[in-house]
């Protein structure tokens, strides 16, 4: 291998998600081999998953300068696309998020993912001069590219996917320049208003560290005093809103912070994913030989519950594996974008990190219990045609940005 | 900030994440082996959704009429089920091959995990078979649930209703997610009108299965189990005894009988003749048996006593009376001549009698036409349609069943709709003032307004639930019904019901057959023309005169005069009502005309 080629191809990136791809197909075989038209499954994964990986090859070649220029398009078509969803779409497990097309499903949202980190890395730092992202316009103008699609895909009934369209907007906005201060007062109040809920005790005591930040911040005695009342309120505004629901709706937000309050629904898959993955012990029980997976306790474990198959078949050595997987690429798409001197490649290397890491925390953590149930899947593992092939464009895109580390803004 | 520092702060968080995950997973699988390991041994916890047994209904009495008895329904858990079987299972549930894989297909996404319901009230031999033969029926169980029974000697049809499996329209159109595909709902009468109160809360259980999916115990001691809490019992204010004989009298027959407590609009009973037995509901309903109910010509699904629009005849003529007395077009002591017809432009309306001059309370006794006739032209259509409104006809009731109709009370504008611009004519409110024409009303209308005319204009909504229990707290509560006054002067009313006393204690009244020497009973007889065949016989009553407990209307279709099948009816119930004595005699049928 020449020097020349490992400079312009990230083999760290490819062969990692080459694993992360094959753990999945190993996953989804085992999880779906014995169920009717499993070999639908496994063999469909397989085969976009390798096609998927040319495609990557073929993306990293991708010039920054094209890529800029048509962000704004392709950002365009998929708001249309959204729309046309909303419209005419299939609802699938109460999601109306999926159009088909010769017996293959496809999420627009999916891909709405991508073209907005490329629509607002553009219009940050696609330019000759980076715009201030302190400056308020720059800011809401920012903002308004994510709530378009986040406003569409909340109407198909899709809460997951906006959440992570929520996820990659604050680093995005923190690797072009925005000051602590800013991130402070944007971040503070959702801490806050999570600690309301713990006891007005907590809720006090997070105030008062707050009070205690601001002054040591030393800013401007206005805004300090807005961003003061802006946590404090939004503390008692949040509290008081879920005090007004009625019953049922309380005990269907509880649900999502504490499955065990809702046995019949998201706390059975709980209870049972961790069983599934205590029960796989350090080597784990062997492939094919998980019983709680094989014996299909936890229902279509080949999509959002994959991890529990790993966990229980490899043990702690095979979900560790994956784990320093998923290390490694995540911190590689951060180094990209570290050593990149084409500033809109950056910011999208960043957002796509945030994304691959925002799905991988709320994934991984759900199934051992310890982050709410969202139904949003683990990157390149779950099986998904759509999901898949997303997060194999922004690898594609991460290794572009690799290849061109040295082309500047024009 | 630099960007390097920026690099490393985003590193420092990837690590955290990663740390924390593989902090927890050291937690489950290094320290967690075992017990997660036991658990899984056991293992495999599987939710079974526990349905709850409906409430019970009870009569005035406090004795149950609608029971639950244990029954076994054969359920499939499509993703284990292996066609094979599916001969076997035909012929365990007496079921076609094609309706259970019609089931199954409807299980879809993670549906397919649990069991569907493929046929309710199985007989002990199919369970005996299965238990014997688990090895080889994959998928294949049995639940225990509660069906419905009915122990007393009376159908009640309309007024329990019946219960069916869910279907699929109504599982997409719930608000919620509380019904499953196999659940059971309420679709008619009090079991659809309650359903929220009967049908309780489903509980969980969690149970650990072996490889073969049998079960070996409670996970965890049941102790993350959730109990399902049956549903609420509901108090009737239905007297069993009244309800057996009332069908009794209508049995063979076609029409409607409904009494009430005239005090509070309790409903007594309540007969819709023909009926069906409910039992065939109970259990899974054959869908022969249910497509001959829906085909029956002679409809006895259809609730004729809440659900017909019948002319009401002669028992109208009481709200004539009201109507007249209280827009002062006639006077207690005027008179109008009532010769044995009456002409009006180049048509003559007929009467059954020439009575000479008399008054309002006479009129009714001998149940003149002529009076009706001319009083009816003096009043007008719109002090009509407004004294019909005020008791209770073109609109509903308000009795605790669904699907009532609201009944035609014309108005001018329904007039110029059907007949153009010039409205109504003087004929067409001749014909209307003897309860003839386009005039409909159901029998619930009609004892809502005999029991408001014989308590003195004290409306109340009729109905059949008087309070609920829950049985988790064991709190009752009575359910509160609207009752409503209609103003109009009380010596109106007085004259009114004099008319009736006459009607049966009278010697000129038309239902003087059956005069009782026990109870003073009063009332007036009705014959709603019927162009295509005989005439449709009504009675409305109320007894005992001077302090009413109880207000009746009966309809006999195609049963001839009011006084010929209806009066004698109603008679012999309103007495059994009262000493629980029945003499029911058909002799005491008079063919006298009204």
């Amino acid at each position: 291998m020449s020097e020349k080629f490992v400079n312009k191809f990230d083999i760290i990136l490819f062969i990692s998600t080459a694993l992360i791809l094959i753990i999945g197909f190993v996953s989804i075989y085992s999880a779906t081999h014995s169920t009717p038209n499993g070999a639908d499954f496994y063999l469909k994964q397989i085969y976009f998953g390798i096609s998927g990986l040319g495609i990557v090859i073929l993306i990293s070649y991708i010039n920054p300068k094209h890529m800029s220029k048509i962000s704004y398009f392709l950002y365009g078509l998929s708001v249309v696309l959204l729309i046309l969803v909303l419209l005419f779409g299939k609802v699938i497990n109460g999601n109306k998020s999926w159009f088909y097309i010769g017996g293959f499903g496809i999420q627009p949202s999916e891909f709405a993912k991508i073209t907005t980190v490329l629509a607002i890395a553009t219009f940050i730092g696609g330019s000759e001069e980076q715009k201030d992202v302190n400056k308020l316009a720059v800011f809401i103008k920012s903002c308004i590219f994510v709530v378009i699609p986040v406003v569409l895909i909340k109407l198909q009934n899709d809460t997951g996917t906006t959440l992570v369209f929520l996820s990659f907007l604050l680093p995005m906005f923190f690797w072009a320049g925005l000051s602590p201060f800013a991130l402070f007062v944007i971040i503070s109040p959702i801490i806050l208003s999570l600690l309301s809920f713990a006891g007005n005790i907590y809720f006090y005591i997070g105030l008062l560290v707050i009070l205690i930040a601001l002054f040591t911040f030393k800013r401007n005695v206005y805004i300090s005093i807005f961003a003061f009342i802006l946590n404090f309120v939004s503390g008692f505004f949040v509290k008081y809103a879920y005090d007004k629901l009625e019953p049922y709706q309380q005990k269907r937000i509880l649900a999502v912070f504490d499955p065990a309050s809702d046995p019949l629904g998201s706390g059975y898959n709980v209870i049972q994913s961790k069983v599934a993955i205590g029960s796989g012990g350090i080597a784990g029980k062997g492939f094919l030989q998980g019983t709680q997976t094989q014996l299909k306790f936890i229902p279509e474990q080949w999509t959002d519950f994959i991890f529990c198959m790993i966990g229980e078949e490899f043990g702690f050595v095979g979900s560790g594996l994956l784990i320093i997987l998923f290390l490694i690429l995540i911190s590689k798409m951060v180094s990209n974008a570290y050593i990149s001197k084409n500033r809109f490649f950056s910011l999208t290397c960043i957002g796509f990190a945030s994304i691959f890491l925002f799905h991988f925390t709320i994934n991984v953590g759900m199934t051992v219990g310890i982050m709410p149930v969202i139904g949003i899947p683990l990157p390149l593992v779950s099986y998904g045609i759509s999901s898949l092939l997303s997060f194999l464009i922004m690898i594609g895109i991460a290794m572009a940005t690799y290849r061109y580390k040295t082309v500047y803004n024009m | 900030m630099e960007l390097r520092s920026k690099k490393n702060i985003l590193y420092i968080i990837t690590l955290f994440i990663a740390l924390i995950i593989v902090g927890r997973l050291i937690q489950l699988q290094v320290f967690g082996q075992q017990e997660y390991g036991k658990e899984s041994e056991k293992n495999a916890v599987k939710k079974i959704i526990v349905t709850p047994a409906r409430g019970l209904m009870y009569n005035r009495n406090g004795k149950v009429i609608v029971d639950n008895k244990p029954s076994y329904t054969l359920t499939i858990t499509p993703y284990l089920f292996e066609q094979n079987n599916l001969e076997t299972i035909s012929g365990l549930a007496e079921v076609e091959p094609e309706y259970i894989i019609e089931q199954i297909s409807k299980a879809t996404g993670t549906n397919r995990f649990n069991p569907v319901k493929i046929k309710r009230d199985l007989n002990f031999k199919s369970i005996s078979y299965i238990e014997e033969n688990r090895d080889k029926l994959q998928g294949i169980d049995y639940e225990i649930e509660a069906i419905r029974v009915y122990p007393d000697n009376f159908k009640a049809s309309h007024i329990f209703g019946y219960t069916s499996e869910i279907t699929e329209k109504q599982l997409s159109e719930q608000s919620g997610s509380y019904y499953r595909q196999g659940d059971i709902i309420g679709s008619t009468g009090l079991e659809k009108q309650y359903e929220n109160f009967l049908r309780g809360e489903k509980g969980v259980r969690f149970i650990t299965v072996d490889v073969k999916g049998k079960e070996v115990g409670k996970m965890n001691d049941g102790n993350d189990d959730v109990k399902p809490l049956n549903g609420y019992d509901l108090f009737l204010s239905i007297d069993s005894e009244l309800q057996e004989y009332a069908e009794k009298l209508l049995s063979n027959k076609k029409g409607a009988i409904i009494a009430i407590d005239p005090q509070n609009g309790e409903i007594l009973c309540m007969v819709s003749k023909p009926d069906f037995d409910l039992s065939v509901f109970a259990g899974s309903v054959k869908p022969e048996v249910f497509n001959n109910l829906v085909n029956d010509k002679d409809k006895p699904l259809f609730n004729r006593a809440t659900q017909t629009k019948y002319p009401p005849g002669s028992t109208w003529k009481m709200m004539m009376a009201m109507a007249g007395l209280s827009s002062g077009k006639i006077t207690p002591t005027s008179t109008i001549n009532c010769p044995g017809s009456y002409t009006l432009g180049n048509r003559t309306f007929k009467d059954h009698g020439s009575y000479g001059n008399i008054n309002v309370v006479k009129a009714i006794e001998v149940s003149s036409n002529v009076f009706f006739y001319k009083l009816s032209v003096m009043i007008g259509l719109e002090n009509y349609h407004y004294y019909g409104k005020l008791f209770g006809f073109g609109t509903k009731t308000g009795i605790d069943i669904p699907n009532e109709t609201s009944g035609l009370l014309p108005s001018e504008e329904y007039y110029k709709k059907i007949f153009g611009p010039q409205g109504h004519t003087a004929g067409t409110l001749v014909s209307l003032g003897i309860g003839q024409g386009e005039l409909g009303v159901s029998p619930v209308q009609m004892v809502c307004y005999t029991a408001a005319v014989c308590n003195d204009g004290l409306y109340s909504q009729p109905h059949f639930v008087r309070k609920i229990k829950n049985n988790i707290t064991g709190e009752e509560e009575f359910i509160k019904f609207n009752q409503r006054r209609i103003e109009l002067p009380q010596k109106y009313f007085d004259l009114v019901k004099r008319g009736m006393y006459l009607v049966v204690n009278g010697p000129g009244g038309t239902a003087r057959g059956i005069k009782s020497d026990e109870f003073i009973l009063s009332g007036k007889t009705g014959t709603a023309q019927n162009p295509s065949g005989n005439n449709h016989s009504w009675f409305v009553g109320f007894a005992p005169y001077d302090e009413p407990k109880i207000a009746i209307c009966v309809l006999g279709e195609f049963m001839g005069w009011g006084s010929q099948f209806a009066a004698p009816v109603a008679a012999a119930l309103m007495i059994k009502y009262l000493s629980g004595q029945e003499e029911y005699n058909e002799s005491a049928g008079n063919n006298i005309a009204d």
